[in-house]
């Protein structure tokens, strides 16, 4: 199975599900990372604009003396500044001179160093670092510089870096959570929304389905159309088919009309052809009889073939062969009422033939009819059903034929016996017709005494 | 006997028209299934030929009718249509034969004598009545052995009587059954040709039942 059958891409259900869920997996994925950015870039702005104003406490917290040296008013900073490894650090470099730098309480023995740094406006400066206990600190930095009074010179001053720092660990906390929740709302929002494309695909194909039931019925004879209303893609389609339906079983119908016709307007003449050259016997009345006999064969073997032909093309031909067995017994009782034979049919009652009543009809006949002409006393027709065929055996307990002779007939159709006529020609009819059905004749020795004719057709299961 | 003929094609027609009288039939015949239909519907038979692919009302029609209205007279089907379809149909119609065309008239006049004999519930082509012995294939009458020499209009009286042993037959019915449509009806001349069929068989086997008509049966007992 190539994958695309494995996935069921055969399918419209298939493809519409797999292109629901591809799309659904696309957009969720993207809105997700697109969601959770913003949310990170909020917070993280959140994040920044409150170091910011620790910032701004800080360097507003410093004064300077007219040495230019740092004068902090600790008081004014923020107690989460005085825990050990806190969290929350600042540290004031001098730009120039080999200082030592002033620290927070907190960072103790640590310094603020840049992992990375990005240069902003106004002289800050932002970036991340490694803190003391393993924490990820955000650092933000500005220049400040104070002008120096105790010289004579005006613009002399002295530049201080001021840093504060906080630790991320929070922040990440935060976001990891609203990634977690975000992940599976999400995930769960996926499954339901393919489940729901699913439910909506299998209501949505429901029609289609619909016809598929249809067709089957058609297909087994229980219906000669679609039926039913179907929505506005399909109605096209279903009124196509009946119209194809309809005009299949019409074109079949006039052929067989004409060949009616034909078989009614050549065999009466041939009637007045025969009967005047009984009346006046000769060589020419024999040569007429003759070429009557070959066109009377002729004619009757071709008409049956182009009867039956047309029935497989007929969608949904269905004929149930219980009650044409019994119609065929019922007459064939009355034809050979002059002699004194039973005739016994076994056939299960819901049995049909994947065909044509009538081509049913006359194989059966053909054959129950030969029985009835060789019997004693009784003909035994038995239906037996087998799935996809059925056969039908038709016994009589008359004289039967050699193995030899049933070979010849079964062959060639010929007749063995012009005392009781037409045995043979019969039997070729009924084989041509079964072949064209896919089906066959064959002969074989009744236990009843006589001959068996075994005939195989197709069944609707 | 009288009998029907329905039939379109005008040269089958005259054909067999021309075998069945030959034979001592009496026949009337029509060439569509409405005139058809009329006259078994109006008109004694002993037995219709009736031809199934016809204008103006198919056979399969006509012969539902008369069944329909009661008329029991055998019918014979002759068709092109010989599919086992087309016979299970014209048999449930009420058929009592089928004859498929092409057919010899031969066939055809054998089938009509069996159909009259299975109508009077005889066996075999061979009427026996005491001495008298019919021949219905041959149409010959020998009286304890010896040939009779009969008209054509006795030997259609004798054989109406014989197909109808032992029941009386009335003058009426005689004439309507032994007369075409087209001849003058006159009762009287039955009990000529009567009485000239009896002195030909020399037997006492016709018996005048007085009032009711004639009776043909092989017990030999006084008249009244």
């Amino acid at each position: 199975m190539t994958l695309a059958a494995r996935l069921r891409l055969n399918s419209l259900a298939g493809r519409l599900i797999a292109a629901a869920a591809v799309w659904t997996l696309f957009a969720l994925v993207a809105g997700g990372l697109i969601l959770s950015n913003a949310f990170r870039t909020s917070v993280q702005d959140d994040f920044d604009s409150e170091l910011r104003s620790e910032l701004d406490q800080l360097v507003a917290a410093a004064g300077h003396d007219p040495n230019g040296e740092i004068l902090l008013d600790r008081q004014y900073l923020s107690v989460k500044y005085q825990p050990v490894y806190s969290g929350k650090y600042w540290e004031i470099t001098s730009i120039g001179k080999a200082e030592k730098p002033l620290i927070s309480r907190s960072l103790l023995d640590h310094s603020l160093v840049f992992a990375d740094k990005e240069y902003l406006a106004d002289r800050f400066v932002a970036g991340h670092g490694d803190g003391p206990d393993g924490q990820h600190l955000r650092i933000l930095g500005r220049r400040i510089d104070f002008s120096i009074d105790a010289t004579a010179k005006t613009d002399d001053s002295r530049g201080y870096m001021f840093y504060v720092a906080a630790d991320m660990g929070d922040l990440t906390a935060r976001i990891d959570s609203f990634n977690g929740t975000l992940f599976w709302s999400f995930a769960v929002l996926g499954l339901g929304l393919v489940a729901a494309v699913f439910l909506q695909v299998r209501i949505g194909l429901q029609p289609l389905r619909r016809v598929t039931l249809a067709l089957h019925r058609i297909r087994d004879g229980s219906a000669r159309r679609l039926d039913g209303r179907f929505p506005s893609e399909i109605e096209p389609l279903a009124s196509e088919l009946n119209s194809l339906i309809e005009h299949s079983a019409e074109v079949v119908g006039r052929a067989r009309s004409y060949v009616s016709n034909l078989a009614h307007f050549l065999k009466t003449p041939l009637t007045v052809l025969a009967s005047e050259a009984a009346a006046q016997p000769g060589p020419l009345a024999d040569q007429v009889n003759r070429q009557v006999e070959t066109m009377r064969r002729q004619v009757d073997h071709y008409l049956a073939r182009a009867r039956a032909a047309g029935a497989l093309d007929v969608l949904g031909n269905r004929a149930a062969v219980a009650q044409a067995l019994e119609d065929l017994a019922r007459t064939l009782r009355r034809i050979h009422r002059d002699r004194p034979v039973a005739i016994d049919i076994v056939c299960p009652p819901n049995l049909a033939f994947r065909g044509e009543r009538q081509d049913l009809e006359e194989m059966a006949g053909n054959l129950m009819d030969n029985a009835c002409k060789w019997a004693a006393s009784r003909v035994r027709v038995t239906a037996r059903p087998g799935g996809a065929q059925f056969t039908l055996v038709v016994e009589d307990d008359g004289p039967g034929l050699t193995p030899d002779e049933r070979a010849q007939v079964g062959e060639r159709g010929e007749r063995l016996d012009e005392s009781v006529p037409g045995s043979g020609l019969g039997l070729a009819i009924v084989r041509d017709i079964a072949k064209l059905y896919g089906g066959a004749l064959d002969l074989d020795a009744s236990d009843l005494g006589g001959l068996a004719t075994i005939l195989t057709l197709p069944a609707i299961a | 006997m009288r009998l029907l003929l329905v039939e379109d094609d005008k040269d089958l027609q005259r054909l067999l028209k021309k075998a069945l009288t030959d034979s001592g039939y009496v026949v009337d015949s029509a060439t569509d299934g409405e005139e058809g239909h009329f006259l078994g519907d109006t008109e004694p038979y002993d037995a219709v030929i009736l031809d199934l692919g016809l204008p103006k009302m198919d056979g399969v029609r006509v012969l539902e009718k008369w069944r329909r209205d009661g008329k029991t007279m055998p019918v014979l089907i002759l068709t092109a249509r010989d599919r086992w379809s087309d016979k299970v149909a014209g048999f449930d119609a009420g058929a009592d034969d089928y004859l498929a065309k092409p057919f010899v008239t031969e066939e055809l006049l054998a089938r009509v004598r069996a159909l009259l004999r299975r109508a009077a519930g005889l066996a075999h082509s061979e009427i026996e009545i005491g001495p008298l012995r019919i021949d219905t294939r041959a149409s010959r009458v020998t009286v304890n052995g010896n040939p009779v020499k009969l008209t054509s209009l006795e030997y259609r009286l004798l054989s109406y009587l014989a197909h109808h042993k032992g029941k009386v037959v009335s003058r009426t019915e005689l004439v309507e059954h032994l007369y075409d449509q087209d001849f003058d009806r006159d009762s009287n001349t039955i009990e000529v040709f009567v009485g000239r069929l009896r002195k030909k068989l020399d037997t006492d086997l016709i018996q005048t039942v007085r009032g009711l008509g004639y009776c043909l049966d092989e017990k030999q007992s006084d008249s009244k």
